[in-house]
This record gives C-alpha cells, structure tokens and sequence, in this order.
C-alpha cells in the first residue's frame, strides 16, 4: 500500500478504495484545484518531489518533469507531493 | 516562402519545424512529430455537440423575471463571448495555417478554430431564444465600448502575425516599398510576433473566458438560466482542450528543440509575455466592475470575481512555465470546479453519456464461443 506524503509531513495511504490520487487527496478534505478530472486540462497540476505514478489514462495536458496529474494517476512507490 | 496548396517539395515531415518550414503537401497521420495533436483533435472530436441539442425555451421565461442589473450581466457576457469566438473561429486558420509545416498540427488547428464555430452558433441560439429582437443584441456588440477596448488587445497580435506574414510571403524577406510605403521583415521578426500571438491566444482562451463563465454557473446555482448553463459547460470543456493545445505549442517553442531561434525568441520575449497576461487579467477585472455598475448577483460580486481572475491568471502562467504574478493562492469561488468537471457534461438530460463516448464504437470481436447458447 503506497504512501502519499504531503509537504507538511502528513502521510495518506493509498489502500486502493479511491480510485485516482485526486479522489484520495479530497477523501481527506484536502483542497486541490481541477477541472476536467480527466487528464485533458492540466488543472489539477501538483509537484512530485519523489516516487513514481501510473496513469490510468495518458493525460493530454502538459506535464513538465517533476510534476503530475492526480485526476489521473496512482501511485507505484511511495510518493512525496506537493499541492500548489 | 511563397505559399503553395500543395508543396511540391518531397520533404520528411518529422524533420520539419511546427511553423515556417515547408508547407504540408501530403495530410498524413501514419507519422507524426508530436503525436499530441493528435489525440487533441481525436478528444475535440469525441467532444463533438451541436446548440440545437440544448433546450433553452426555459431561459427565456428566466430572463424575463430577471432583475434589471442580472439581466446586463446575462447579455453583456454573451456579447463578449461572441466577440472572442468571432475572432476564435477565424483567425487560427488565417494566421497558422499559411505558416505551418506538420499535418497534424494544421489539423488540429482546423479541428479547433472549427470548435469555435460551433460556440458562435450557439450565441445565436441562447439570444434568439431569451429576445424577442436578437439583432439589436449582436448590433450593440459593435457599438459597446466596453467591447471593443478588448477586441482590441484580442487581435493585435493576430493581425501583426498576419500582416508580416502577407508581406514575407509576397515578397520575401528585406525592406521594401509598397504603394510608397516602406516595409521591413525578416524571419526572425515573424517568428517573434508569432510567439507573441501564440501567447496572446493562450492568455485569451486561459482567462478571458472564464469571468462569463462563473456567471453563468452562478446563474445556474441558483436554477436560472440552466439552458445556457449546459451549453457554457460544453464550450467550457472545449475550451480547456484548446488551451491545453496553446499551452503544448508554447512548451514546444521554449525548449528550442523544434526551432532553436524560438527558444532564444520566448526568452527574449519573457517580459512582454508577463506584461500580456497582466493586461488581460486587469482589463478582465476592469469588466467584472463593468458587469456588476448597477448590482451584484447572489453568490457573486466584483471583489470575488477579481480574486478568481487572479487565481486563475497565476495557475496559467504557472502552466507555461512563468511565475505567479498575484498573491491570491486561494480559489475563491471553488464550486466553479463542478460545473468545469468533463463527466457531468450533459447535452440532453436523458443521454448522461460520458464525453468521450464515440458513436459507432462497436466490439468486432465475436469468436464461435460467443454464440454456444445459440439455438435455431
């Protein structure tokens, strides 16, 4: 079970129940911003400090290195993200 | 140099920049430079929805009842939103097209500035069915000030693109004199004001769009206005994929691999990029204040309305690589975003069907198995 790590040190895990890393972020009432939620938009956009992620399906948006889309994604290892 | 239908040159397509290189002859996909555009014009595509499909008649009683300060607010966003996909549905075509080198990309752009037809329709269709005098709306676009400051910083840069490249393709690079007047250009210049252009196309479609949107989505909170509602939903999907398509092509521009005089030209540029974006989210804070002179609504306001601009604005600027120019971290509006979400787009309230639902998409595969329950 992959742990997503905040950059204010809380650590979710991702037991599989949510079904992309975006779903799992507000699960615990945290605030990411997005639109589309499906890869196309790039809205939620947010900082992968370390680990990989998988996409669910490959997003359209532009994703630089050292980012990620979590409307699309999940986690592979341990991951420390930053939300914008 | 000179424009040409058909190319003649038998040139790699996959070695040939996005824009001034060879003109495309042969519209293939079997190979493509940046498979991106691509997939964008297959989800533009997925995305396809006619005005006629959404029922507005609702609309108009809403209208009527609406107080007269929401009902400026209603129109003078529908006439803005018609002057920006006026300019939308043509100039894409007019100022790329002549200019651009990978059929992918020339499709794509085609797929798009056509996208853009389809919210001018629309305009017409919400207008005509909320007035009883849709003429005097659209004349009034002309005339409105308020308007036209705007178009102005829309197509300035459109037309400085289109202009130069007139003249580069008539007569080449070099000064020359024309009718008595005398005119410079070179390649370089051109490549300049067509990132320029890029970038203002990108600020356009990223924040100029979306102050109309959170009204109507503010409209529709509140069950008024719902027909125009789910077709500013539409558009707005639309728009964010065209957005992302502006966003690829400035990305692509910056990292030099494609053109390297692009990547000195976004550098240089930089502070001009910087001073585009703030313009328009200014100019868009300015209509906010126009849109709320008489009253504001219910669930909306000028201030709030502002901070989204500015909210906004940075997370676009952000998204191709600039910094953040306001200090508004926090969307103040945050149930904007359902409304924004892609699988919530309904066009017709009995088909719930997700956005990229294909017609025709039908399973080939039947092997002897299938059919082991089968008999006559």
């Amino acid at each position: 079970m992959p742990g997503v790590k905040l950059s204010n040190g809380v650590v979710i895990n991702f037991d599989g129940s949510a079904r992309t890393l975006l779903d799992a972020l507000e699960r615990k009432q945290l605030e990411v911003n997005f639109h589309c939620r499906e890869g196309y938009c790039g809205a939620c956009r947010c900082k992968l400090v370390s680990g990989e992620v998988s996409y669910i399906n490959e997003p359209l948006a532009f994703v630089r290195k050292g980012e990620f889309l979590p409307c699309c994604s999940v986690p592979v290892t341990d991951i420390e993200i930053e939300i914008p | 140099m000179a424009y040409t239908t058909f190319n003649r040159q038998i040139n790699d397509q996959m070695k040939e920049p996005m824009f001034f290189g060879n003109p495309v002859n042969v519209s293939r996909y079997d190979q493509q430079k940046y498979g991106i555009f691509e997939k964008l014009i297959e989800k533009q595509l997925s995305f396809f929805w006619r005005p006629e499909e959404v029922d507005v008649s609702k609309d108009r009683i809403d209208y009527q009842n609406l107080p007269d300060h929401e009902k400026h607010i209603f129109i003078s966003n529908l006439k803005y939103q018609t002057l920006l996909d006026s300019v939308q549905g043509r100039s894409p075509n007019v100022a790329f097209l002549p200019i651009v080198s990978l059929p992918e990309l020339e499709t794509w752009i085609e797929t798009w500035a056509f996208s853009e037809t389809i919210h001018s329709r629309s305009y017409t269709h919400i207008v005509r069915n909320i007035s009883a005098e849709p003429h005097k709306v659209f004349d009034d676009i002309m005339l409105n000030e308020k308007i036209l400051e705007r178009a102005e910083d829309v197509t300035r840069y459109y037309d400085d693109l289109i202009d130069g490249i007139n003249l580069y393709q008539r007569c080449g690079e070099g000064t020359h004199s024309i009718n008595g007047e005398t005119h410079s250009i070179s390649l370089y210049e051109l490549k300049r004001r067509l990132y320029l252009c890029v970038m203002s196309v990108n600020v356009l479609e990223a924040i100029r769009f979306y102050v109309s949107f959170a009204c109507s989505f503010a409209f529709a909170e509140r069950e008024l206005m719902e027909g125009n509602a789910k077709i500013i939903r539409l558009i707005a999907r639309d728009e964010a994929l065209h957005l992302t398509g502006t966003q690829h092509m400035l990305n692509i521009m910056a990292a030099g691999d494609d053109d390297a005089d692009m990547a000195k030209i976004a550098k240089e540029c930089e502070e001009e990029a910087y001073a585009i974006f703030r313009k328009a989210a200014e100019q868009e804070k300015d209509w906010a204040e126009y849109l709320f002179k008489d009253g504001s609504m219910i669930g909306l306001n000028k201030d709030i309305l502002c901070q989204y601009v500015e909210y906004i604005t940075n997370s676009r600027m952000q998204a191709v690589g600039m910094k953040a120019i306001f200090s508004t971290t926090q969307n103040p509006i945050p149930w904007i975003n359902t409304w924004l979400v892609s699988d919530n787009v309904q066009v017709a309230p009995q088909e719930a069907e997700i956005s990229s639902y294909l017609v025709g998409q039908i399973d080939n595969e039947v092997d002897g198995g299938d059919f082991g329950d089968f008999d006559l």
